[in-house]
Parts: structure tokens; C-alpha cells; sequence
């Protein structure tokens, strides 16, 4: 809400109010005047005011407007006592909507929302009854019979005794019932709160219950037709209580700002004390008063978020119902806070909590990032392994299969033509023709072979050469628009070369591409790796060892290797790796 | 010993006369080189197979008097092919091979109802005539 409108409602309650008061004052159907003039004006202006001192607070909540609408409407109420018969009805008609609006209010605070259905289905109800059914009740009777000088009644359309005497009795029975559910529902909210939400909770609780079981009981009395004696009494000490209700708010409000400040100093204390991992988080959550409080920690590296554990979370979108708040420290991002979508209104106390807490998080995110990293390494370590094992039982397949196969072969073939060399020597020559064809095919696959172990010319020669001979055995043709001439260090020399011999595979397996471009770039201390391809893209990083084993073979020298392929757009794996 | 070899030489080459012979191996090269040599020296080479099931159908189909197993094979290896032709109750000699040696398969060879074993580096149509005499 902002100011002007703030000074608005303020104007309107004094001018209202002030008109109210006429109106009582004057009222001569009216035993107790001046006692209901100040309860009204107390309690309308009272409303009003801590209304809009709770709606400049908070004024995200509905609590403040509530409380303004109850105000207004306590006021609405004391036009009962006029003597002009419009505005009498007017007060008359509206004097329980104030009820219906403190049900609300009450069933709502502090949050400003109804959370349970039970609570939707009672304000409605409230609603229902203290409008449609009043305004039936006065189409068909006037309430007001039993009062001499009251005025009469101008919505009365026919009187309807018999009709009218069943829906008040329903209205009342209705009413009876809303308050009692009302009255057990606030006692449960009492029931499960924390010490100190109870803080904040325990005059509105009080006051409040209080009220509705004094409207209640005053219900009941008006229902059985005791005396009205009681009845006034009983009305009296409703007023009284009402009237004392918005400053049971203010000091719910105050007490709720305070125990903010106590939290903020108290975690503040134990901040000071040093905390252990995770206890944090259990500090956090007692400031918050969120028991399910969650932090995450940022990885510039990983750019995500991780947890104590450093295993990552998901927080774009945050959980349902959670909010994500994100704490800095020295201007760079140090974390999140991850609570309850309620603590919302409390953004300020958010905040807060997170600036005290942001050194320590500090702190606490370094170490997930380390023990992130160290997840991390340690599992890239396993299947760097298991690829080597991998490794060693495909080579041993491919020698059994292909080399050792042929030899076998040329070794059956070359006994066989020693023993025909006499009698038979134009089928050993043949024999001996099929040896050499298998002896220079097997030599071939051995040569194959090595180089998929590792190619000589790469030691011997460096990447530049060895690029060139991995682009023209490539079925794709390949476009190297820049190698490099210079030596690099053999690790790095053969994780760039077997990037990009795994990319063009790839590239020749599964891209259906016109062209490759291979660049090679060394800058600010890294070498630049670029595979691209003009194919139809869609590769899946996470399908195929192949990149994955890449992936960690550069990861072992602190690179990274990503891949972007999007559907139809071809693909391109770039790989870093940092080289002094 | 030269004796011996007269001896033995023409004595091989008239027991294998005729004998018919399914070569089961998954290398092609293989059961060319392996056809060649069996079938200079007598052997009849009646089918061959690249795989177990197809040797165990060929079998069936073929009634051969010997197989030349390989031990290695894309689905069920040698071992497993020789026990189901012996529950099956066909009877043909057979004969595991391999690139590998005897010793890298420990007691299977041994254990299996395969008439012996010959490595492939040993591998002759004699070798065979003396395993199945």
C-alpha cells in the first residue's frame, strides 16, 4: 500500500468515525450510549490504525488490509444506532460482516492466507451467513421488533413470521457452529506452533479465541432466550474484548519484529561460537523458524549449485513450495538459501539472516566445493580405470581376432605348400600367393592397431603431422584451419590428438556431414580444441564412452570437453586443457 | 625315424580318404586356409559354420564324421557346442581348436566330451588323423 493511499484510509476512518460517534451519541434507541461510542470509535480506529501500521510492514500480507477492513466495518456496525431509518438498516444489516471479517483475520494470522481447506470453507461460510442470509432475514422480518423507538426497517418486504423465525434460527445455528470449529481450529494452530511463533501468536490467540467465545456464548443466550441481562453483559464484555483486540495484533506484530532482531543476534552469537558442518544449517533454521531449511552451496566451476555433501541441486525452479534466496558475500555469490514459500513475507529477516550467516557460508561452500571436486575426481579416477581395463581386453580381442587369426591362417598355408612344394608347385605357389595376402593384411591391422595404442608420428612428429594424418585417412573431408607447430607436453599432445580422432570417428559415424573443421588453438596458457561438422547434430553427450572417457582423460589434466549439438545444426566438441 | 615316417605318411593319408568334415569357425580366412589344407589330404569338407547354433543345426543336417571346433565363437563357445552335440547324441569326432594355448583354458579341455585339442599354430590334416584315429 502506498502512502497517499495510507493517508487516505486514515482521512476516511477520522471522518467516518467522527460521524459514527454523532450517530451513537445521538442514538435514542440506546441504553448505553457513551460506553458504546468509545468501544465503537476504540475498536474501529484501533483496527484501522494497526492496519495500516501492519500493511506498511508487511505489505505483501493481507493481514493489514484485513485488519483496516475490520475497522471499517466495526464502525458500519455503530450505524445500528441511528435514528434515521436508512442508516439504521445500513448499520443493522452490515453489523455482522464484522464477525465473518475477524474470522478471517484470525484464521489467517499472521501469514495473511488461509492454508487449510477448513479454514476456506469457515470464512466462507462466515461470509454467506453474515450477508445473503442477513439480507433474507431482513426481506422478511424486522429484527428489530422487540425495539419501541427503533426506526423501521425500509427492506422489509412482507412479514413472514413463521419463515423468518426459521432462517434466523438456522443463521444463529450457523453462526454457533462456525465459531465453535473457529475456536478449535485456532487451538490447534496454538497447539502446533514453536515457542517462538507462540510468542507472536499468544495475544492475538488469546484475545481473539476470547472474543469469538464470548460472541459465541452471547449466541447461545440469544438462542435459548435467557434473560437480557446476561445478554448485555455478555455483549459488553464482547465489545470490551473487541475493543482490545488490535492492540493484542500490534503486540503480536511488535513481538514477531522483535523476535526477528533475537534471531538475527542469537544466530549472530552462535556464529560466533564457530560452527561445525552442518550445523549451519541447524542454526539457520532455528533463526528462520523453518525446521526444513535447506542451503546450497555455489560452484562457480560447475556454475551450479551443491549441497553439504557437494552433490548438486536443482534450484530453477526451487521445490515446490520452497524459495530460493540468494546470499552474497562481497558482491559474488556465495550460496542459497532454500526455506519455506511462507517465510516470503519475511524477506527482510531472509536477508538478514543470510548477510549474517554469508562469511560462514563462505566457508561452508569451499568446503562443498572441494569435497564436490573430490566426488568428482574420484569417480573420473574409477572409470579412467575401467576404461583402461576396457581398453586392454578390446586390444587383446583385436589382436586375437584380426593379426593372430591371420597368421594362424598363413601358418596352416605355408605347411601346406612346404608339403606340396614337390609334388604339387603350382598349388603351393597359390598357397603361397594367399600367405602373402593375408601376411600383408595382418601387418596392416597391427599398424592399426598400434596407432589406436598410439601413434608413433605423434611422438616422433608432433600434433601438426599427426592432425594431417588422422584428417586424410577421415572418410569425411576435414578442414584443418589451424594446428599447431610447436611441442606441447605428450599428455596434453595426446588428449588434444585423440579428441580429435574420437570427434572425426564420430563425425564419420554418425553425423552424415559434407565437411570437418579441426582448429587447434593455444591461448592464455590453454590449448583450444574445435571439432566441428556440418551433419545433422543431435548427439547425446551422455551416450557413447567414447566422449566420455574423452571427457575424463581431459578432466585428468584440469580441462574441461563439451559438447553442443543441437537437432539438424550440426555438432561441435570443444575441449580446454590448460597447459602452462 | 625314417621308417617311422614311411610308415606313418601313407598310413595317414589312406584312414583320412573320404572322411567328411565340418569346419566351424567365426574367421573366414581361417576356414579357407583350414578347407585347403583338409582337403589335400583327403579329407571331405561337407560344410562350415560360423557360429555355434549354425554348427549345431550343420551338424544335424550334415552327419559329418569330424568337427573342427574353434573354441572361441561369437555365441556359444566350443565347449558348449560339444556338449550339446554329445547330449544330442550325434557322434561325430570332434576336434577344439584354438589360437590360444591348452593351458589358457585349464581343465575345460579335460572335462569336455571333444576328442582333444589342437592349437592352431599346430594345426595339420596329420594332427587330426592321429586325434581321431
Amino acid at each position: 500500500m502506498t502512502n497517499p493511499r495510507r493517508t487516505l484510509i486514515g482521512l476516511a476512518a477520522v471522518a467516518i468515525g467522527v460521524g459514527t460517534l454523532l450517530v451513537v451519541i445521538n442514538g435514542e434507541h440506546n441504553i448505553h450510549r457513551g460506553a458504546y461510542a468509545a468501544l465503537a470509535l476504540g475498536t474501529g480506529w484501533g483496527f484501522i490504525g494497526t492496519g495500516l501500521y501492519a500493511a506498511s510492514r508487511r505489505p505483501r500480507s493481507n493481514v493489514g488490509l484485513l485488519m483496516i477492513a475490520v475497522g471499517f466495518a466495526g464502525l458500519l456496525k455503530a450505524l445500528a444506532f441511528s435514528n434515521d431509518s436508512v442508516i439504521f438498516t445500513i448499520g443493522s444489516l452490515g453489523e455482522l460482516l464484522i464477525y465473518a471479517l475477524l474470522v478471517h483475520l484470525l484464521l489467517s494470522f499472521p501469514s495473511g492466507r488461509l492454508d487449510s481447506r477448513l479454514d476456506r470453507v469457515l470464512v466462507a461460510i462466515a461470509y454467506f451467513n453474515s450477508t445473503v442470509v442477513q439480507l433474507a432475514a431482513f426481506l422478511l422480518n424486522d429484527p428489530q421488533q422487540g425495539c419501541v423507538q427503533c426506526p423501521a426497517n425500509p427492506l422489509l418486504i412482507d412479514h413472514a413470521d413463521t419463515a423468518a423465525g426459521v432462517l434466523s434460527a438456522v443463521q444463529l445455528d450457523i453462526a454457533i457452529a462456525v465459531l465453535g470449529a473457529v475456536v478449535a481450529s485456532l487451538y490447534r494452530r496454538w497447539r502446533d506452533s514453536s515457542d517462538s511463533q507462540r510468542r507472536s501468536f499468544a495475544p492475538v490467540l488469546a484475545v481473539g479465541g476470547l472474543t469469538f467465545v464470548l460472541l459465541m456464548a452471547s449466541l447461545i443466550v440469544e438462542q435459548a432466550g435467557l434473560s437480557s441481562g446476561i445478554d448485555d453483559g455478555l455483549t459488553l464484555a464482547l465489545f470490551g474484548t473487541l475493543a482490545c483486540l488490535p492492540f493484542a495484533f500490534l503486540t503480536g506484530l511488535l513481538r514477531f519484529r522483535f523476535s526477528q532482531v533475537e534471531a538475527v543476534s542469537s544466530l549472530v552469537a552462535r556464529l560466533g561460537g564457530g560452527v561445525g558442518r552442518g550445523s549451519l544449517r541447524d542454526a539457520l533454521a532455528e533463526a528462520l523458524g523453518d525446521p526444513e531449511v535447506e542451503l546450497a552451496y555455489w560452484v562457480p566451476n560447475l556454475d551450479a549449485y551443491v549441497d553439504s555433501a557437494g552433490r548438486p541441486i536443482q534450484l530453477d525452479p526451487a521445490p515446490k513450495g520452497k524459495i530460493a534466496t540468494v546470499i552474497e558475500h562481497e558482491g559474488r555469490r556465495v550460496g542459497a538459501i532454500v526455506h519455506d514459500a511462507e517465510l516470503a513475507e519475511e524477506r527482510d529477516l531472509v536477508q538478514a539472516v543470510g548477510a549474517t550467516a554469508a562469511l560462514t557460508l563462505e566457508n561452508e561452500r569451499l568446503d562443498a566445493e572441494l569435497r564436490a571436486h573430490v566426488d568428482e575426481l574420484r569417480a573420473s579416477r574409477a572409470r579412467i580405470i575401467t576404461a583402461g581395463y576396457a581398453e586392454r581386453q578390446r586390444l587383446e580381442r583385436d589382436l586375437h581376432d584380426g593379426a593372430q587369426q591371420r597368421l594362424m591362417a598363413l601358418g596352416i598355408n605355408l605347411r601346406l605348400a612346404r608339403d606340396l612344394v614337390t609334388s604339387d608347385t603350382q598349388e603351393a605357389a597359390a598357397l603361397l600367393d594367399a600367405s602373402l595376402r593375408e601376411l600383408t593384411q595382418a601387418t596392416r591391422e597391427l599398424r592399426e592397431l598400434a596407432r589406436g595404442i598410439h601413434p608413433a608420428v605423434l611422438t616422433d612428429r608432433g600434433l601438426d603431422a599427426a592432425l594431417n594424418g588422422l584428417a586424410g585417412r577421415s572418410p569425411v573431408p576435414v578442414e584443418l584451419v589451424q594446428t599447431l607447430d610447436e611441442r606441447l607436453p605428450s599428455s596434453v599432445e595426446s588428449a588434444v590428438y585423440f579428441v580429435v580422432a574420437e570427434a572425426l570417428t564420430n563425425v564419420a559415424r554418425y553425423a552424415k556431414a559434407q565437411t570437418v573443421r579441426v582448429t587447434v588453438v593455444r591461448s592464455n596458457g590453454q590449448v583450444d580444441v574445435q571439432v566441428s561438422d556440418d551433419g545433422v547434430g543431435g548427439a547425446d553427450p551422455a551416450q557413447g564412452s567414447g566422449l566420455r572417457g574423452l571427457s575424463d582423460r581431459v578432466a585428468a589434466l584440469d580441462g574441461r570437453l563439451d559438447l553442443t549439438s543441437p537437432d539438424g545444426d550440426g555438432t561441435t566438441v570443444r575441449a580446454s586443457i590448460p597447459c602452462g | 625315424v625314417l621308417a617311422v615316417w614311411i610308415w606313418e605318411e601313407p598310413w595317414a593319408r589312406i584312414t583320412a580318404m573320404g572322411t567328411t568334415v565340418l569346419i566351424v569357425d567365426d574367421h573366414p580366412s581361417f576356414r579357407a586356409s583350414a578347407r585347403r589344407m583338409l582337403e589335400a589330404h583327403g579329407y571331405v569338407v561337407v560344410g562350415e559354420a560360423a557360429d555355434g547354433s549354425s554348427a549345431i543345426a550343420a551338424v544335424g543336417e550334415l552327419q559329418p564324421e569330424v568337427v573342427l571346433l574353434d573354441i572361441r565363437l561369437p555365441d556359444l563357445d566350443g565347449f558348449r557346442v560339444a556338449e550339446r552335440l554329445a547330449v544330442n547324441g550325434a557322434s561325430p569326432a570332434i576336434v577344439l581348436t584354438s589360437s590360444r594355448d591348452r593351458s589358457d583354458f585349464g581343465y575345460e579341455i579335460d572335462a569336455s566330451p571333444a576328442h582333444g585339442f589342437i592349437p592352431k599354430s599346430e594345426l595339420s590334416a596329420e594332427a587330426i588323423t592321429l586325434l581321431i584315429r
